[in-house]
């Protein structure tokens, strides 16, 4: 297996209001070419920080991170057109209309006019947005602003899509059409690594889960393997097993 | 429900917005500040007198008529002061255009000029006109100076008693009026609340939404995404000031009477320094609200300090030597030297060093500050 992310040592602190924050601690992880690798963890377990990293987005505060053999912090411009990135918020431009957000975002990718707008077109349909395609993304619901977002993410066809909770605060049936999307994506040849808190997603769906509390990765492994060292039924109580300590303390 | 209960419930509901605002510091600092500036400011401004002008007397006449009047006017102290309101300059042999260059210059706000055969017609009871330039970009001290010149006329007996004696005063701006005086300031104004105010919310409203960090992460440089955005407001700050100056022509017949090329420099100068301020205190603010305090604290004092409703001539010196430090004196001061009064680059060199500067700081700071980082 082919490692297209390499992290070694990863610290993040912030320093907020006079304390100090470990939000990042000592995180040490690869993530293989083609597989979808899912993190979980409770709120501000230090998830979205990663991404940040990951993406260039945050300077580490110490350790070291490769995107496909591309040093973070030294080859970002290298880096950020192989990497599609749907944030945790979902940050469209509400005065604009969907087709219109994707046209932003193609333009600063430098997509060729005529690629764009059929890509556009395509993806529209894929995400069963194409009647509202010249709406205002305003008065979208939460199930639309997180599939517009993610094809905001993947104008550029990226070959790594990181997705910061695809699936939170969304009905199940949503939910289902999320995942279905990430499966298209994958089985397109993009590498997909997402965070959510919810457990049995992370298990229907990832190759490998890493267990993050804490601002550490407590651990991670195929969810199988995870079941059988935690002596666990599902990834919930694995999960459980993992942080529990942490989050009673 | 009775009105005892609804007034003790709006009374509670009173107290919690005073406990909230008691909490904000940056609000209740601008907002006890503002009326206080304002009375201070319009106060003095308005109501100001001419201390120390430089003043030019023109005089090639040696006779005993000349040499009383400009003494007294040399020792003119108004009522409330006691300073002497001119500080003049003496010459002789200077042509009226060259005196009028030199208050063009903004050397003198005032010029008077004696004709070499004063005293002696005078002395022969011929008729004889004294000349008096003034500074009518500046309205205010134009208006005090011909006021104080005619009163000395008088005093000396030299005006009226005799008859013999008029009073020329050629308008060299042609007539001005309040509002041929505010306009270029209001322009500069505008331009810079509207830059500073636009770029910064704009940039704090996609920070706090979070569109900016989703543009980050795309391959485009920080400097693009500030470029960007400062185009876009050089041409809106541009066109504000194009219809401003339509409005002004429309309804009052206000006219540039310099070049609008030079103008449009003053603007695109002044506009880059708002335009840095405004990314400057959106990296500083953590949100949308924080922001517009920010902008405030900075933007509102150079209201009231430059000169924009007043002429600062007429302001106490504290106050001159404070908006000496304010970008927007300068712009105004430009603004005003090529509208009002047709002057040309020369006129308004230093002002275009100063705003150069302020563009250039204001910008690599701001550049240096804008973070890529989420
Ligand atoms: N910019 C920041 N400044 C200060 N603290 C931060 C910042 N970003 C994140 N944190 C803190 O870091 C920790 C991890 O946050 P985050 O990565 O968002 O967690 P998660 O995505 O797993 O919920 C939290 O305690 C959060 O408050
Ligand atoms: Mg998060």
């Amino acid at each position: 297996m082919e490692p297209i992310i390499e992290v070694k040592n990863l610290v993040k602190t912030f320093d907020s209001r006079g304390k100090k924050i470990t939000a990042v601690n000592d995180v040490s992880f690869t993530v293989f070419k083609g597989e979808i690798f899912g993190m979980i963890g409770p709120n501000g377990a230090g998830k979205s920080t990663t991404f940040s990293m990951l993406t260039t987005l945050t300077k580490p505060t110490s350790g070291n991170i490769k995107v496909s053999g591309l040093d973070v912090g030294k080859q970002d411009d290298r880096i950020r057109p192989i990497i599609g990135i749907v944030p945790q918020k979902l940050s469209l431009y509400p005065l604009l209309t969907a087709r219109e957000n994707l046209k932003f975002m193609g333009k600063l990718y430098n997509i060729p006019k005529k690629v764009m707008e059929e890509r556009i077109d395509y993806y529209l349909r894929l995400v069963g947005l194409e009647d509202s395609a010249d709406r205002f993304t305003e008065g979208f619901s939460g199930g639309m602003k997180q599939r517009l977002s993610v094809i905001c993410a993947v104008m550029h066809d990226p070959q790594i899509l990181f997705w910061d909770e695809p699936s939170t605060g969304l009905d199940p049936q949503t939910r289902q059409a999320i995942w279905k999307l990430a499966r298209k994506f994958n089985e397109d040849g993009k590498t997909l690594i997402f965070t959510t808190h919810y457990m049995e997603e992370a298990e229907n769906i990832c190759d490998r889960v890493a267990v993050m509390n804490l601002g550490k990765m407590v651990a991670l492994d195929n969810p199988e393997v995870l079941k059988e060292t935690s002596g666990s039924l599902n990834l919930e109580q694995v999960f459980m097993h993992f942080t529990g300590e942490g989050v009673c303390n | 429900m009775t009105i005892k209960t609804e007034l003790i419930d709006s009374l509670a509901v009173a107290e919690k917005e005073f406990k909230i605002l008691s909490r904000r510091k940056g609000v209740i600092i601008p907002l006890l500040l503002f009326p206080l500036v304002m009375m201070i400011f319009f106060g003095y401004g308005m109501g100001g007198t001419l201390k120390d002008a430089p003043f030019l007397i023109v005089n090639s006449d040696t006779g005993q008529a000349s040499s009383s009047l400009i003494q007294e006017v040399g020792s003119y102290t108004p009522k409330y002061d006691s300073y002497p309101m001119f500080s003049v300059t003496y010459s002789k042999d200077m042509s009226q255009s060259e005196a009028e260059s030199k208050i063009n210059a903004g050397v003198y706000k005032g010029a008077l000029i004696i004709p070499p055969d004063f005293s002696d017609n005078i002395a022969k009871n011929q008729s004889t006109t004294l000349t008096l330039l003034t500074d009518s970009s500046d309205i205010t001290a134009s208006e005090n100076i011909i006021n104080t010149i005619k009163q000395l006329l008088t005093t000396t007996g030299l005006l009226k008693i005799t008859g013999l004696v008029s009073l020329n005063v050629p308008n060299i701006y042609g007539n001005l009026e309040y509002l041929d005086f505010l306009t270029p300031g209001i322009i500069a104004l505008t331009i810079f609340f509207g830059s500073v105010m636009t770029t910064g919310a704009a940039i704090a409203e996609e920070k706090e939404s979070g569109t900016l960090v989703r543009m980050l992460m795309t391959p485009i440089s920080k400097r693009s995404v500030i470029l960007g955005k400062t185009f876009y407001q050089l041409i809106l700050e541009l066109a504000k000031a194009v219809i401003l100056i339509l409005v002004a022509y429309f309804l009052v017949g206000f006219r540039i009477n310099g070049s609008w090329l030079l103008v449009a420099l003053v603007l695109v100068l002044f506009t880059l320094g708002g335009v840095g301020v405004g990314i400057i205190l959106s990296a500083k603010a953590e949100s949308m609200e924080s922001f517009d305090q920010l902008a405030m604290l900075v933007t509102m004092p150079s209201m009231f300090l430059t000169g924009v409703f007043f002429p600062l001539s007429s302001a106490p010196v504290w106050m001159q030597c404070l908006a000496r430090c304010v970008p927007l004196t300068y712009a105004i001061d430009a603004m005003r030297t090529i509208m009002v009064k047709g002057q040309n680059l020369n006129a308004i060199s230093t002002d275009l060093i100063i705003l150069t500067l302020f563009a250039i700081v204001t910008f690599t700071l701001g550049v240096h500050l804008f973070r890529r980082e989420a």
